[in-house]
């Protein structure tokens, strides 16, 4: 399995075509339906090999853009999902210098 | 060594020549059986044959694996980008506030404890959040309206194509059940056709037996004729010749006796008259 293939578990003969939104593998039990006893070892279960967490954003990012970008009456929401994004990302890269921005000495 | 170059002299170049004039005359174009390489799922193949869908298989799991629909509407969000879902989460243990007390009071935690610092690009975030706010209000309708009617107009003009051709083929159709309606008149026209050359075949018939009656007659009668003019032929010599023979037998004595017997016969019949 080269960059660019399809994951090994998708057959297009069943799955018909390639939805990059779809986890096709078998599916763990849902992570909002785990008690907390659970959740390590849940997360113990999980893949966590580079190609498995690019496989998450990618699959997160098809979901959304099928969600709020693709359909045909979208509203402006995505565009202020980015702006709001970018706005919390370029925060936290420059938060060490807005912290000496600071007023009070003790909260 | 001879033969290379005779198969490389302009003679032997003639017939590839053909062979191309040929081959650019064909309908279908010259691509190798072998091609696969151009595969997409509904077209023909470039060698014209029709190639399987390798979606549409036995194999194939609609339940599980339905067919993927791009949506009308996006999904429901509150104060233009906030998900519907993350409220909704929160509604069964806190109730309909339980969202806001905790973006208020998270807030509150972020600002007091100075997590978010309020410094001097801290109001871009305020001026843009109203910025936001007064276009909605204010041009949010008119342009969703101006929007959908784009989207409308620009998904008419990419099914137009389709459409005429479903229209088209759906008005051949129709066309063709009138055509075919209309045929079922052209079996009352044969019908009528057959019995029109029966008829004309009983004519020909009826005009054929009537010659051979006829024909048969005239030879009867001329039979007929032939027997009866050579009987009176026959008879007419038969007489000639009795009466030519009788009056060369008669002598002059018989002759005088004859005449005068008349001659008393007439005294008698003049006595009694």
């Amino acid at each position: 399995m080269a960059i660019g293939d399809y994951p090994a578990e998708y057959n297009p003969k069943v799955h018909g075509p390639y939805d990059p939104a779809r986890y096709y593998g078998t599916p763990d039990t849902p992570f909002s339906q785990l008690k907390l006893g659970e959740v390590t070892e849940w997360v113990g279960r999980r893949n966590k090999s580079p190609k498995a967490i690019a496989g998450l954003f990618s699959r997160a990012y098809w979901r959304w853009s099928h969600k709020y970008v693709q359909p045909k009456r979208a509203t402006v929401a995505p565009l202020i999902h980015i702006l709001a994004g970018s706005m919390i990302f370029f925060y936290a890269i420059n938060y060490g210098k807005f912290v000496h921005h600071r007023n009070y000495k003790y909260h | 060594m001879l033969s290379r170059l005779a198969l490389r002299s302009e003679l032997f170049r003639v017939a590839p020549l053909c062979a191309n004039a040929v081959r650019t005359t064909q309908t279908k174009p010259a691509v190798a059986t072998t091609n696969e390489s151009i595969i997409v799922p509904g077209f023909p193949k470039p060698n014209g044959q029709p190639q399987p869908n390798p979606y549409d298989g036995p194999e194939r799991d609609l339940v599980n694996f339905p067919r993927m629909v791009r949506l009308e509407e996006p999904a429901k969000t509150r104060y233009l980008f906030v998900p519907e879902e993350w409220f909704e989460v929160f509604y069964k243990k806190t109730g309909v506030t339980g969202p806001y007390v905790l973006a208020a009071g998270v807030t509150t935690y972020l600002l007091s404890k100075e997590i978010w610092v309020v410094e001097h690009e801290f109001p871009y975030v305020l001026a843009t959040i109203g910025l936001f706010y007064v276009g909605w209000k204010k041009f949010g309708t008119s342009l969703a309206a101006f929007l959908d009617k784009e989207i409308d107009e620009y998904e008419a003009s990419c099914n137009a194509g389709r459409k005429s051709e479903i229209d088209g083929l759906k008005e051949t159709i129709e066309h063709q059940k009138k055509e075919i309606w209309r045929t079922e008149a052209q079996k009352h026209v044969i019908q009528a056709k057959r019995e029109n050359v029966a008829l004309q075949l009983e004519a020909i018939y009826r005009e054929r037996a009537l010659q051979a009656y006829n024909q048969v007659k005239r030879r009867l009668d001329y039979q007929l004729d032939l027997a009866n003019l050579t009987r009176t032929v026959q008879q007419r010599h038969m007489v000639n010749w009795i009466i030519e023979n009788v009056l060369k037998s008669l002598t002059n004595e018989q002759e005088k006796q004859s005449f005068k017997k008349c001659m008393t016969d007439l005294q008698a019949l003049a006595a009694k008259a």
